[in-house]
């Protein structure tokens, strides 16, 4: 059969939830790598752990973005889908993110439980003008899997993925025993890669174009890695000691990979129980001198709001991490969304003064620990993390980071300054109290509080200390606001139109400004790094554009202002509006900010 | 940061009455709250503990406000969480010496999640449950432990339930070290804390505190027929201004059976309950988890990621 090559392609394979595609995507991706291609990997995840299946919230899968070059989001079309059966697939299709070519395998083994539901499912397909390749696992895999309790099919899936994309047999396979492990049972060894065999062999039979990306060879060193395990290596080396949090989707992870990790660099995990003393167990460690960390994601950062606003005025230093994820209340735990900016920088009764910052990427993800620790410390007002179900679950190859081994803040290298658009900060920076002494410091000892207190810690209801620890936090904050340079840009600096977003949106916003440049438009892209507070020069950036508006993966619509859009209203005054502000739980894609562009320009 | 030099103080002037006094206390006059700073700071000096050693953590309320009133390190936090700040002082810091200040509303209401866990991490610190029976700083609402039918701001038919007992709920929780003063007694109270400060984790003292502005009835300071002093060889002493007017009942503090009988009836007993030296400290466990996990260096942190 022919092979055509592509420069760049995108796939997905749905399972019912339990039956392994997350693992077939973790091999998938792990021969990509290993053959040398660029991939960018999303998983599907249910909210539950294994539902009923061939129900559509039993789907599992794993959408794959392959390329010949340096991708940074999960794209936009997908040109291939392997369904395990009509359910999952019809559940996909809802989402609407399949190219109008896009190829369907089908497997037909659950046709006979309900052939009207297949039929309905071909002929949406075959409305939609989408070609079906139905397929039955072959007769001896079937009895494989019979005697598995058909746990294996992600393996034959797996074969016929390798078929297709052109894969390294050898490469799979050594994937497939590495991912199996040293110990598993040899005889179910073989079977597995026995499916892996037969799926490949099927996928032959059928005669399906094969794909081939081929890609340059890398260079310099390279590492595998998702958004959350970077944020935790990165947790590490900025020098954090105690991490405290309480289990929460899509933040979990990160206190997983600490929970195993931390000790060995000198630091521990405490599990709290609940949100709230997860946040003072970090407060009081770092009211000790220790540098500590929780993370979260919405719920928790609810809970943790009134210890947040603690922090501000007890003038502790605090590290919080917001893994966000679908809201309001207990929305969709494991669907992106961008809707917590608003908490994030006014959340908390009374004043807020505190600095929010995002990660664009996995790489972001390492050195934000570092840049908050920085900031916390030489401020003394709780730094926040925003992070998302995208960023924190994509697995990403990157150029190695390098290693930072912070002990002490005003080691932080300039290049992570510069990462985030962010100048050093001045040395001597006043706080409300003038003594910020750690316990065990003879001579000098102190109590903290969350009531008002004059410039000697004492407890005060007087007008004039008020409006001093009012004036003296938020100038600790507006020190943050003139270190601020000019935020990154993509294309020219001044143009039609600027779209502006923040956080996980980085990747599809740079891809489609330098499409629009390809095709002649006049739009650049700007991004945020820090959010809160955002640089004074900000007005004068927007001044050059005609037109400045705003894609966040959170709700806004013309009589309400998406979060990001009301942040930057009130701050330069100019008329932003989304251009795309969708809460769909699913990422920006490039060609539809590309489409608004156009349809905004008109 | 840098920690801080942590001296012993060897070779240092004694500490002193005025070396804790960090400004006079706003509490109400005849508040019980005077008695327990009073004690608390008696066995402050007795042991001669360095001020800069020594850190109070509260949560919120009139008893809460103890740590501003100390010349040592403090917080004063928020509502009910003065134990996780507390864990996350000994989880950075071992070496000093931790004191949590909490009234009946914040330990037993708003808190009560954190004092379960608490006392079933069992890390080291003395837990004083300064416990006045009423919401005093919110200016007089029901709390936990409001006996019934008093009335209240709240429930000013007089309060409905039967009050929380501090004390059988901490056994039943398996504190490990479970004790109960005044704060009129000043002598018995400082050798409560005394006992709780060389007990190997989480020393739970309960504390009958005297409010005078909103319930000046909840304890009779005048009369001692109505409380019993536990006596044993392993227990703290009666207090030695009442021994010999009020009941001594003889209590071996290893059996949990008879302090929970103790706990649980009607008549109040000062001393000590329970307790157990024996059960681990979560704070311990942690610590020697990292003192023993192997040790890793930073520089080859990413190295397991390499392609």
């Amino acid at each position: 059969m022919s092979v055509e090559k592509r420069s760049v392609t995108r796939f997905e394979l749905l399972m019912d939830a339990g039956f392994g595609a997350q693992k077939a995507g973790d091999i998938l991706l792990a021969a990509f790598v290993a053959m040398g291609e660029y991939v960018y990997v999303e998983p599907m995840i249910p909210a539950e752990i294994s539902p009923p299946i061939r129900t559509p919230f039993a789907l599992s899968g794993i959408i794959i973005r392959l390329a010949d070059f340096d991708i940074t989001n999960i794209g936009n079309d997908t040109d291939l889908i392997l369904a395990s059966h009509e359910v999952v697939l019809d559940r996909r299709l809802n989402d609407r993110e399949y190219n109008k070519k896009c190829t369907i395998l089908l497997d037909t083994g659950d046709r006979e439980k309900s052939p009207a539901t297949y039929d309905a499912v071909l002929k949406r397909c075959a409305d939609e003008g989408l070609a079906v390749t139905l397929f039955d696992i072959d007769a001896p895999s079937k009895e494989i899997l019979g005697e598995i309790s058909g746990k294996g099919r992600n393996l034959f899936y797996l074969g016929m993925l390798s078929y297709i994309y052109s894969m390294d047999e050898a490469i799979v396979k050594d994937e497939i025993e590495n991912a199996l492990g040293k110990k598993f049972n040899p005889e179910l060894k073989t079977k597995n890669i026995s499916l892996y065999h037969n799926g490949y062999q099927l996928a032959k039979g059928l005669g399906l174009v094969r794909y081939k990306v081929e890609a340059s060879p890398r260079q310099g060193e390279k590492i595998l890695i998702d958004g959350n395990t970077s944020l935790s290596m990165g947790i590490i080396d900025a020098g954090f000691k105690l991490f405290s949090g309480y289990p929460i989707t899509p933040a979990s992870s990160v206190m997983h990979n600490l929970a195993r990790e931390l000790p060995s660099y000198g630091g521990c995990v405490h599990q709290a129980e609940d949100e709230i003393a997860a946040i003072g167990v970090a407060i009081g460690a770092y009211y000790s001198g220790v540098p500590a960390i929780t993370a979260t994601s919405g719920p928790g950062l609810s809970l943790k709001q009134e210890f947040i606003g603690y922090a501000q005025s007890a003038e502790i230093p605090l590290v919080v991490i917001d893994v966000q994820r679908g809201g309001p209340s207990t929305g969709m735990p494991t669907k992106t969304e961008q809707s917590d900016l608003t908490p994030a920088v006014f959340g908390s009764h009374g004043d807020h003064t505190k600095v929010v910052i995002s990660v664009s990427n996995v790489i972001d993800c390492f050195y934000a620990p570092h840049l908050a620790r920085y900031l916390t410390e030489k401020l003394r007002v709780p730094v926040i993390i925003m992070s998302d179900f995208q960023t924190a679950n994509s697995y990403k190859v990157i150029t190695k980071p390098k290693i930072v081994n912070m002990n002490n803040v005003d080691e932080i290298p300039d290049f992570i300054l510069e990462r985030f658009h962010i100048r050093r900060l001045p040395d001597n920076i006043e706080m409300v109290r003038l003594n910020q002494s750690l316990p065990g410091t003879p001579g000098q000892m102190r109590r903290v509080t969350g009531l008002n207190t004059n410039a000697q810690g004492q407890i005060t209801t007087s007008s004039a200390s008020s409006q001093r620890g009012h004036q003296v936090r938020n100038e600790k904050v507006h020190h943050v606001r003139r270190a601020l340079t000019t935020p990154e840009l993509f294309g020219p600096a001044a143009n039609d139109i600027l779209v502006v977003g923040w956080g996980s949106t980085r990747g599809a916003l740079e891809e489609a400004i330098g499409l629009a440049e390809k095709q002649g438009i006049k739009a650049s892209g700007m991004h945020l790094r820090v959010v809160y507070p955002l640089p004074l020069s900000l007005k004068d950036v927007f001044a050059k554009y005609k037109k400045i508006v705003t894609v966040e993966v959170a709700y806004g619509d013309g009589l309400k202002p998406s979060p990001l859009a009301l942040l930057l209203r009130s701050e330069t005054l100019a008329d932003i509006k989304p251009l795309i502000a969708e809460a769909t739980g699913r990422p920006v894609r490039p060609k539809v900010i590309l489409e608004r562009i156009k349809e905004a320009l008109q | 940061m840098t920690t801080p030099n942590t001296t012993t103080g060897a070779g240092t002037p004694p500490v002193t009455t005025k070396d804790l006094f960090a400004e006079n206390p706003r509490w109400c006059a005849g508040c019980g709250d005077f008695g327990i700073l009073a004690s608390l700071k008696k066995f402050l000096i007795e042991r001669q503990l360095r001020p800069e050693m020594t850190v109070n953590i509260s949560g919120i309320g009139c008893s809460s406000r103890a740590p501003n009133y100390f010349n040592t390190y403090g917080a004063h936090s928020i509502h009910g969480r003065a134990i996780p700040v507390a864990l996350g002082v000994a989880l950075a810091r071992p070496d000093l010496n931790l004191f949590v200040h909490s009234g009946d509303g914040d330990a037993m209401s708003i808190g009560g999640n954190h004092l379960l866990h608490g006392i079933n991490k069992n890390f080291k610190c003395v837990f004083l449950m300064y416990d006045n029976e009423i919401y005093a700083l919110t200016k007089n609402q029901t709390s936990p432990t409001t006996r019934k039918g008093h009335p209240t701001f709240t429930q000013p038919q007089g309060s409905f339930l039967n009050p929380l007992n501090p004390l059988t709920v901490v056994l039943g929780l398996g504190a490990s070290f479970v004790a109960s003063s005044a704060d009129w007694i000043p002598d018995h109270l400082t050798d409560t804390i005394k006992a709780g400060f060389d007990h190997p984790g989480f020393a739970f003292i309960h504390i009958a505190q005297r409010c005078t502005h909103f319930d000046a009835g909840n304890f009779d300071h005048k009369t001692s027929d109505w409380f019993s002093f536990l006596k044993h060889a392993n227990g703290i002493e009666p207090d030695k201004r009442l021994a010999n007017k009020a009941e001594l009942v003889n209590h071996d503090p290893s059996d949990m059976g008879t302090a929970f009988k103790l706990a649980a009836s009607d008549r109040r007993y000062f001393g000590l309950f329970y307790q157990d030296r024996n059960k681990p400290r979560y704070d311990q466990v942690l610590r020697d988890l990292v003192a023993n996990a192997p040790k890793k260096d930073r520089a080859k942190l990413l190295d397991a990621y390499n392609i």
